[in-house]
């Protein structure tokens, strides 16, 4: 290459990296410029036209009839506002939402879980519901579901549907060890007995155990302190804790394995273990993968810990602060999750509702006796008691990562108890900024 | 020769045709590849997150990845992927020699050792998810022929986890390295090792003096290429272990996927990458080093 062609590539190069420099540096007040004007605009002028983008996630084309007449029934009643309803995988919202808010063509309402939607409010990318919602809107809600996106005194996100877990058992492993279907453990204590009792006399393991972070929170343990700023969970309760559930995995009561979800439909479905605590679409994945072990499957209230607490896995409405149009994407995210159009949905999709007047529906507290019946009434006793899991920190997830990953060092990898906790609260009070 | 302006060269000779040719591949990498990893440099001396306010942070990103305990461990499991390097390009030589020969149906086999490399790597991963289960086929042989007193969770464990992604790797990659090294073997001229035989050497010799020399060209390229792939590596892990248990499989890409695409710290995860790819490019220098002749034709 000449000389000269050389030179005009290494400059072709430069500018790009310049301009590279630049944008970055650039990118940030450019964006907020934009969220401020759109924050500050209070939607569409009266009568104009608008179109509301609304995203959720893995509901295509199952649910299709039941939006199609709520969006139609939602465009009647406003006929200024046309809703333009998208359906993304779960695993690839997050990234097309990232990338629609950086490339300024924000949606105006989306479905996200608890964990996201924190995440995406502590960094002020949502509309503040507190602000837009009246007391009485705020209080057709379930209050320990809506304060599970409540930060600072900022509401992220509308609850919308719901699950609780359920105890799945399966009946033969159990009558064979000897117990009682009928008369299931209630507490977490209850749960180890039986557990014992099922290894011993059958062989399986007893039930599947999630090596996370929350698992201290429902044994009621210390967990961060009360302002959130420092870690508190190394202590010798938290200890005992956890040596009790060392001895479980000795025992091959729980396996000694990391468990998501699909291995626990693995572990279940080949009969490998007695009892498995999950929430109603468990049922389904039973039914495709071992047809003879759903007939044997019983649903029974989940045990609970010495918190009392069981947490709900639940999906949220929320509205970028991004969007163009924020006065009918509020009225629309309200639509959706009033309580009429969340009892319907549950009727359809076999969800629980997170609002109070919904969950009083007959539909909740009676059942025709089929497994799908009776895990739908025992998971919707806890309803109004129910939370989701949420640390209330801005690093929540980082926080929550850090034990998960210490307890699992623990339990799988043999680590040291005491010198684990002690290196993971180190760690802990370094992301809460100490 | 009249040196000729960079430009003017077009459509006068036959590099005009080359460039033809070159334009469309190039202004896609250019779009996709270049810049991207151009922009990477300024993003990461920012706290960009693509919500909230970006500033400009200097070089804290590269001071904070510097004591990242996550991000430490993570490199130090990339590099030990490595080890897979010489596994690989053994066992894939070795394969090529075997089916380099004239033996009837050994294109069956050529096809079948292949068929890993065609698979998606999801597909791979499951199917090695069964088989590597607690109470899964590898544990039951291993332990009905008396390797195994204790069944192991090869994935769950800190001490096989590592160990057991690198072994699928390699299990998928063989295929493609074999083929390679096949082509390296066919284009060597036979009369080269004719005309050792008839001055009297023999099988072991042809292979150590004219077949291996030869081959350095294709070794030094598979092993650059698996060498990147080895500190890349991510499908696997993704699917399989998501890091765990622990930190025991965090690999410098599945970091950088996660500070980049699930914390939104982007402007940290470039720096990451920045690091990482300096990392990489230093040991391709290495290689490159040590690499220099060898061939057909030298170079």
């Amino acid at each position: 290459m000449s000389f000269k062609g050389k030179r005009l590539i290494s400059l072709l190069l430069t500018s790009m990296l310049m301009v590279g420099l630049l944008a970055a540096c650039g990118s940030g007040s450019s964006g907020n410029k934009e969220t401020a004007s759109n924050g500050n605009s209070d939607g569409a002028k009266a009568g104009e036209q608008v179109t509301v983008e609304f995203w959720t996630i893995s509901l295509q084309p199952t649910f299709n009839d039941y939006f199609d007449k709520l969006i139609a029934d939602y465009e009647a009643q406003n006929p200024n506002v046309k809703i333009d309803w998208k359906d993304y995988p779960y695993d690839a919202v997050l990234n097309k939402l990232m990338t629609n808010i950086a490339g300024g063509d924000a949606p105006d309402v989306v479905n996200l879980n608890t964990e996201l939607a924190n995440q995406m409010g502590t960094k002020d990318a949502l509309v503040d519901f507190n602000q837009e919602l009246t007391a009485d809107q705020k209080a057709a809600y379930f209050p320990g579901i809506y304060s599970s996106t409540e930060m600072n005194g900022k509401g992220f996100a509308l609850p919308w549907y719901t699950g609780l877990p359920v105890l799945f058992m399966n009946k033969d492993l159990v009558e064979k060890a000897g117990l009682d279907p009928e008369n299931p453990p209630k507490t977490k204590q209850e749960l180890n007995e039986w557990g014992r009792q099922i290894k011993e006399k059958t062989g399986a393991y007893g039930y599947i155990f999630t090596m996370e972070a929350r698992t201290l929170l429902e044994e009621n343990l210390p967990f961060l302190t009360e302002d959130y700023k420092k870690a508190a969970f190394n202590t010798p309760e938290v200890e005992e804790y956890v040596n009790e559930n060392l001895q479980l995995l000795k025992d091959g009561v729980i396996p000694k394995d990391i468990i998501n979800y699909d291995k626990q439909v693995q572990y279940f479905a080949s009969e490998q273990v007695a009892m498995s605590l999950s929430s109603s679409p468990f049922i389904n994945k039973i039914k495709t993968a071992a047809p003879d072990v759903y007939e044997k499957m019983l649903a029974v209230p989940s045990p609970v810990g010495k918190a009392g607490i069981r947490y709900s896995n639940t999906m949220n409405i929320v509205v970028p602060s991004a969007t163009s149009h924020k006065k009918e994407a509020v009225d629309f995210a309200v639509f959706v999750t009033n309580a009429a159009n969340q009892l319907e949905f549950s009727k359809i999709a076999n969800t629980l509702p997170s609002t109070v007047e919904s969950a009083k529906d007959p539909f909740f507290s009676e059942n025709d006796g089929t497994l799908e019946g009776v895990a739908k009434t025992v998971s919707a006793v806890s309803l109004d008691k129910a939370e989701d899991f949420y640390i209330g920190v801005e690093s929540a997830k980082d926080v929550n990562q850090t034990v998960t990953k210490a307890l699992q060092e623990i339990y799988l990898n043999g680590a040291d108890v005491k010198k684990t906790l002690t290196t993971a609260e180190s760690d802990v009070n370094k992301i809460l900024g100490n | 020769m009249k040196k000729t302006p960079f430009f003017s060269r077009f459509g006068k000779s036959e590099a005009s045709v080359a460039w033809l040719f070159m334009t469309p591949g190039l202004i896609l990498l250019a779009l996709f590849v270049f810049w991207p990893i151009i922009y990477s440099v300024p993003l990461a001396l920012t706290n960009y997150s693509v919500i909230g306010k970006t500033e400009f942070v200097g070089f804290d990103n590269f001071v904070k990845a510097l004591q990242d305990k996550s991000f430490i461990t993570s490199l130090v499991n990339s590099l030990l992927y490595v080890i897979v390097v010489p596994f690989i390009q053994i066992f894939s030589i070795l394969m090529a020699i075997l089916v380099n020969s004239n033996v009837k149906g050994i294109k069956i086999f050529r096809t079948a050792y292949y068929i890993p490399v065609v698979t998606s790597m999801v597909a791979v991963a499951l199917i090695w998810g069964w088989l590597l289960n607690q109470n899964g086929v590898i544990n039951y042989v291993l332990s009905s022929v008396g390797l195994m007193q204790e069944k192991i969770t090869w994935l769950s464990n800190k001490d096989t986890a590592l160990w057991t992604l690198m072994f699928i790797t390699m299990w998928k990659g063989l295929g493609y390295y074999m083929m390679i090294y096949l082509a390296g073997l066919q284009s060597i001229p036979k009369d080269l090792v004719e005309a050792a035989m008839i001055d009297g050497a023999n099988r072991a010799q042809t292979i150590r003096k004219i077949t291996i020399p030869l081959l350095k060209p294709y070794v030094f390229f598979c092993t650059l290429i698996s060498l990147m792939a080895a500190i890349r590596v991510f499908d696997e892990v993704f699917i399989l272990t998501m890091g765990g248990p622990g930190d025991a499989t965090l690999t410098s890409s599945l970091y950088i996927y996660q500070q980049g695409f699930q914390q939104f710290n982007f402007g940290y995860s470039s720096a990451l990458g920045l690091i990482v790819s300096v990392m990489i490019a230093a040991l391709s220098i290495v290689i490159f080093r040590f690499n220099r002749k060898g061939g057909v034709n030298p170079y």
